[in-house]
């Protein structure tokens, strides 16, 4: 798979006014790990929900390689995996029946299903408690079993959407670990997150936006060269002012 | 096929753990049943369950004693006579008894005088409890008057020299009357109505369950989730029909139970059942697609819990108290009975009555399905339409 392409991507949400997305413009080149910065109501979660195929209406292009997303999606619907920032999944099911729903609802079934979800346990680390209703999960645990529904269909897009908020230190350095493995076998992981250090630490290239619009985006070592660290760069790019 | 099944799996397993919204399902329309078929009971048996109370008040004691027997019976039984008058009054505010009627004096006398348009027909007063249905005021009038006729018959007779035998003029004796019920399981009860209307009650009940799940997963993001995987929604829809069809069967069969061992167990009737068990399983079947497409329509719509409570639950109650759920439709007037017309709760009950009250047949439940089927296809489109003008499914905005 190719580089995910996106070409003046603008998005309004019906009945408002501004555009949360306002023509934008980036490169994810395959097979490493993207992190999207931005404050609160920069517009981050809406483009990944537009790439995930979530929202409807988004005007410009947006092409894996040179096949436009949306045909990818339709011939491969397993090529793009999103881990959603809410813990998408059922509380009142235990972790393993949501990993079997979750692989059964998208065509596993018998071995497979079998194989893949005690696979996708084994790497989020929640095997011993595939038993128990994930509504009694701690929020580390949550984190996990969201990330492992994830990556049942082992695609090749994966779409982390704020994946390590409020778990403790612990289980944030096993999530990236495991993130950054994820992306050393290959896969395009777009990532965001309000946590500047951890985007230092496992991400390749960055973009940050706000307003709707890409204020920068590169390689992160040429974003940040100056030196100063990329909390400082983005403090100066958006602005100190408390956000809404 | 496979995806359908997993989700059908995953609806039974989230119902099945959420208890006391299932209990709710089932022991909602159990309790009216029982509570609504024995407070009913006595309505439906017309007067002839209640006693009610009379007293006849008369200068001649033997006219006060025949009429007082000839009018017993039926549901009327005779009481003591008050002293006078204004104890006649002060019992009938009090209720006991229900009704005094005062005989004047010289009342036989002027039975016998022929009515030849100068004379003024004789008087009796009747003093009756506000409280008495007016039905039961109606027919002891009428009761009332059948026994002047065949006393002022027999005055004349007399006057004409004829001999006549006292029992010649006693209503009860003038013909047998007999009462036959066609096509049905005999007079209908109050079981026979309560069974279905609360069944069906508890049945449109569903959309409970239906849209507080539906709400948690576009909540939680897990309809998101399942929609960025290519899960079409049709789909996920569909993936409800299924166990709460199976939930809708269950009560069916629950709610006959009851209406076969709990109210009876209770005191009241017993539930006759139909023949045609195929015809009641149509009846059911459909009246479950108009209740599951209800609550697909609420799931779809409403944007909190709160506001799937209030339409469903109001929307419900609505429907069952327009439809003749709550207040059979016999007893309501003409503009309400024709307003009834359009609640689906009473097209199932007419389907439902048609099979347990009329024992019809197909042609007879036709009507009442082809309604609630086209309903129900309509709620689907409804839902698919609400859903597919949203461009929003996340609630990241």
């Amino acid at each position: 798979m190719g580089t995910l392409n996106l070409e003046g991507v603008s998005f309004r949400y019906p009945g408002r006014g501004e555009a949360v997305l306002d023509r934008v413009t980036l490169a994810i080149p395959a097979g490493g790990i993207f992190g999207l910065l931005g404050p609160n109501g920069a517009g981050k979660t809406t483009l990944i929900s537009i790439l995930a195929g979530q929202l409807r209406g988004a005007s410009g292009s947006i092409s894996a390689g040179d096949e436009p997303l949306g045909t990818l999606r339709r011939r491969r619907p397993h090529s793009l995996g999103l881990v959603p920032q809410e813990y998408a999944f059922y509380p009142m099911l235990t972790c393993a029946e949501n990993l079997r729903f979750f692989g059964a609802v998208q065509g596993l079934a018998g071995v497979r299903l079998k194989e893949r979800v005690e696979a996708a346990a084994a790497f989020a680390r929640v095997e011993s408690v595939l038993r128990r209703r994930a509504g009694r999960l701690s929020g580390g645990l949550k984190r996990r079993l969201n990330l492992a529904i994830g990556l049942l269909l082992e695609p090749e897009i994966l779409l982390l959407d704020e994946p390590t908020v409020g778990v403790d230190p612990q289980s944030r350095a096993f999530l990236l670990e495991s993130i950054r493995s994820l992306a050393g076998a290959g896969r395009t992981i777009v990532y965001t997150s309000h946590y500047m250090e951890e985007v230092e630490a496992i991400c390749d290239r960055v973009a940050i936006i706000d307003n709707g619009r890409v204020l920068v985006s590169g390689a992160l070592s040429d974003v940040i060269r100056d030196g100063s660290g990329l909390q400082e760069l983005f403090m100066q790019l958006t602005h100190r002012s408390l956000r809404d | 096929m496979r995806p359908l099944l997993a989700l059908w799996e995953k609806e039974w397993i989230a119902l099945s753990r959420d208890v006391l919204g299932l209990a709710v399902l089932f022991l909602m329309p159990a309790a009216f049943i029982v509570v609504m078929s024995l407070a009913l009971s006595d309505a439906f048996k017309g007067g002839a369950a209640r006693q009610t109370g009379f007293a006849v008040m008369a200068a001649d004691p033997k006219l006060a004693d025949r009429l007082a027997q000839s009018l017993s019976g039926d549901g009327f039984r005779a009481a003591p006579a008050p002293a006078d008058e204004a104890a006649a009054r002060d019992g009938v505010r009090r209720g006991t008894p229900s009704l005094v009627l005062v005989v004047p004096r010289d009342f036989e006398r002027a039975l016998g005088s022929p009515l030849d348009g100068k004379s003024t027909p004789p008087k009796l007063a009747l003093l009756a409890d506000p409280a008495l249905p007016p039905m039961q005021l109606l027919a002891f009038q009428q009761r009332v008057l059948g026994e002047v006729l065949s006393l002022r018959a027999a005055a004349m007779m007399r006057r004409a020299g004829i001999a006549a035998n006292s029992d010649a003029f006693d209503l009860k004796r003038a013909a047998a009357l007999s009462v036959e019920t066609i096509g049905g399981t005999g007079r209908p009860s109050s079981v026979q109505q309560n069974v279905p209307a609360w069944l069906i009650f508890g049945m449109f009940f569903v959309v409970m369950p239906i849209s507080s799940l539906f709400i948690v997963e576009r909540r939680e993001g897990t309809l998101a989730r399942l929609v960025s995987q290519q899960v079409p929604f049709s789909l996920l829809l569909l993936g409800k029909v299924g166990p709460y069809f199976v939930v809708n069967l269950a009560q069916a069969v629950l709610m006959l139970l009851a209406g076969r061992t709990l109210v009876p167990w209770f005191g009241g009737e017993t539930l006759v059942l139909p023949g045609r068990w195929d015809l009641l399983a149509a009846v059911t079947a459909c009246t479950s697609f108009a209740a599951i497409g209800w609550g697909l329509l609420v799931a779809v719509c409403s944007r909190t819990l709160e506001q799937a409570t209030v339409i469903g639950g109001v929307g419900n109650i609505l429907a069952a108290a327009v439809g003749g759920i709550m207040v059979p439709r016999f007893v309501m007037p003409e503009a309400m009975q024709k307003l009834s017309e359009i609640s689906p709760m009473a097209w199932a009950l007419d389907g439902f009555h048609a099979v347990i009250l009329r024992q019809g047949g197909a042609a007879d439940i036709a009507a009442p399905c082809v309604k609630l089927l086209g309903l129900a296809a309509i709620l689907l489109a409804a839902a698919l339409w609400v859903h597919a003008r949203r461009r929003v499914l996340t609630s990241a905005q």
